[in-house]
């Protein structure tokens, strides 16, 4: 089906994204496990600036968040937009453009974070002539889409279809807003916000970036790529519109709870956690809906691994999001906060929703983008279970870690004094962060094998000659 | 802070044009999410919303004839 399609659509750029987000997931995840294994072994960073932590952490978030979740986006946002509105891309030049220049404002992030060359804004390190590149290269993927749309053929915009534009739609506003700043040299710029302020506006950004970027986004391509790899279509299509305009309207309000106990105004925090815990109620009609659309085929999760993938990213989605609102509360909060457990909780929704999500997605894509059967099912089967297992051990040890950190820096003793040294709440992590490094290491070498089969399976279609064929057919109508 | 009419208490004169700005929204996005509810939950609007969940399969079943589009 999909062959006679090739000279209909343009699948080119959407096969490019697609290996693309596989290999940064290596680079992403291996340097993840790298910096990992520095908070557990610290002689690890050689006594090298550019392989310590504080570089090499942002180029791990900025790897995996953007190189790995962008090209996954930007490649299932392509793909889906033009199989649902029946249109081929607006415009071919504009998509290579989009292509072209995110992955270099990838290859500045290598080259600028392990030189110290930051912002210091978390989740927005890259300073601000790359920041410009990303609002022209995401405002053309934004356009690209948007007149995708416009040139349907269907007089409904299916579901996929709006939350890949809220997403491009809000982190235009949340990316242009929070990289304001002042440039003093090439390399080097101060934000044009200061104090109280600045938190928030970097709050907001941060908490939209997970809500728009890594939830809205990545929903978008469970909406398509869950119904299709089931052959059923969605449980609820009511549900999905009041779970996208639930979304849309109540995500802008959490970031405050990323502030709860600080300079910020008390009522700000409360009403970040208000907002936080009635999300729930619509992330879990999505969770809902989603595995729901299952029913009557649940025997699918027997055979069908890439399907297990996108299932178990579901329930990861539910996890993450009912501990996410429990943590943004403030009895909680006293506890979690600047603890391992939010980086457990991070790791949930990361590893387990985005990357699971997209890990079936990419699947998925990869038979119909090359006309061809996968290398090896049993590596996807492997590939299943080292990265559920390697998630599951990761979260554990961070929820354990944390819940420990955080009743160690406020215990007291009869005098009231504080029972523990901060050392030795850092001596008590070592065990937890060394099962944290096996945790990823499993996931990795998950990702490794996902390489392996996806570069396989290029080959074999290759040497078999079906994409070439698929070229060749007549367009589809 | 001894009951619920201190919780919601206002100073009205205080409220600057953000303030004001702020609550407008607010309160404009709850009534537009209301109104959300109401049009996808009416039960004459059932059926319209529903079929649109046929749309990622419409192109397998026009080269299929699989009305469910299951391949």
């Amino acid at each position: 089906m999909e062959a006679s399609l090739e000279r209909k659509y343009n699948f080119d750029v959407v096969r490019w994204f697609t290996v693309m987000a596989v290999v940064y997931l290596v680079v992403g995840a291996a340097v993840g496990v790298y910096i990992a294994a520095e908070l557990a072994w610290p002689a690890l960073n050689l006594d090298s600036p550019y392989l310590s932590f504080g570089r090499l952490r942002p180029l791990h978030t900025n790897a995996v968040i953007f190189a790995f979740g962008g090209c996954t986006l930007m490649a299932t946002a392509f793909y889906t937009v033009q199989r649902t509105c029946g249109a081929r891309l607006w415009s071919d030049k504009m998509a290579w453009f989009t292509f072209w220049g995110w992955n270099l404002v990838i290859v500045l992030a290598v080259i600028t974070l392990p030189l110290g060359l930051t912002q210091s804004k978390e989740y927005a390190e890259l300073e601000w002539p790359v920041d410009i590149l990303i609002a022209v290269v995401w405002l053309s993927f934004t356009i690209n889409f948007v007149m995708t749309i416009a040139n349907r053929k269907s007089s409904h915009i299916y579901v996929s279809n709006w939350f890949f534009l809220g997403m491009m739609i809000m982190i235009v506003y949340l990316h242009v807003v929070n990289s304001l700043a002042i440039p003093v040299g090439l390399f080097k710029s101060y934000s044009i916000f200061s104090g109280v302020q600045d938190a928030m506006i970097q709050w907001w950004w941060g908490h939209n970036a997970v809500g728009f970027y890594l939830t809205a986004g990545f929903l978008g391509i469970m909406y398509y790529f869950v119904p299709k790899q089931a052959g059923r279509p969605i449980y609820s299509y009511r549900l999905s519109v009041i779970h996208f305009w639930a979304l849309m309207f109540g995500y802008v309000w959490l970031g405050a709870h990323h502030l709860q106990y600080t300079a910020l105004p008390d009522w700000t925090g409360s009403l970040g956690a208000a907002v936080s815990i009635a999300m729930i109620i619509p992330s879990w009609g999505g969770a809902v809906n989603g595995m729901m659309t299952l029913s009557g085929a649940w025997d699918r999760l027997r055979t069908d691994y890439v399907l297990r993938f996108l299932i178990i990213a579901l329930a990861f989605y539910a996890m993450s999001t009912f501990e996410g609102p429990v943590m943004s509360l403030k009895t909680v909060n006293a506890l979690s906060h600047y603890t391992d457990w939010t980086i457990g909780h991070v790791h949930s929704g990361a590893l387990g929703w985005v990357a699971g999500i997209s890990i079936g997605a990419i699947y998925h894509l990869m038979t119909r983008l090359y006309h061809t059967e996968m290398y090896s099912v049993r590596l996807i089967n492997f590939h299943f279970w080292t990265a559920t297992i390697g998630t599951v051990i990761y979260i554990v040890a961070m929820w354990v870690s944390g819940i420990m950190q955080g009743l160690m820096w406020r215990a007291y003793d009869e005098y009231g004094t504080l029972a523990y040294t901060f050392v030795e709440s850092v001596d008590a992590m070592h065990p937890y962060y060394a099962m944290r490094t096996v945790g990823g290491a499993i996931f990795l070498l998950g990702a490794i094998v996902m390489l392996f089969n996806i570069l396989m399976t290029v080959r074999k279609s290759l040497s078999e000659g079906s994409l070439s064929k698929a070229r060749a057919l007549p367009a589809a109508a | 802070m001894n009951s619920l009419g201190d919780y919601f208490q206002t100073d009205w004169q205080a409220m600057t044009t953000n303030d004001w700005i702020g609550t407008i929204l607010t309160v404009v996005i709850f009534l537009l999410m209301v109104g959300a509810y109401f049009y996808v939950f009416r039960p004459k609007n059932r059926e319209k919303l529903e079929a649109m969940k046929h749309i990622p399969f419409d192109e397998d079943n026009e080269n299929t004839g699989d009305p469910h589009g299951r391949k």
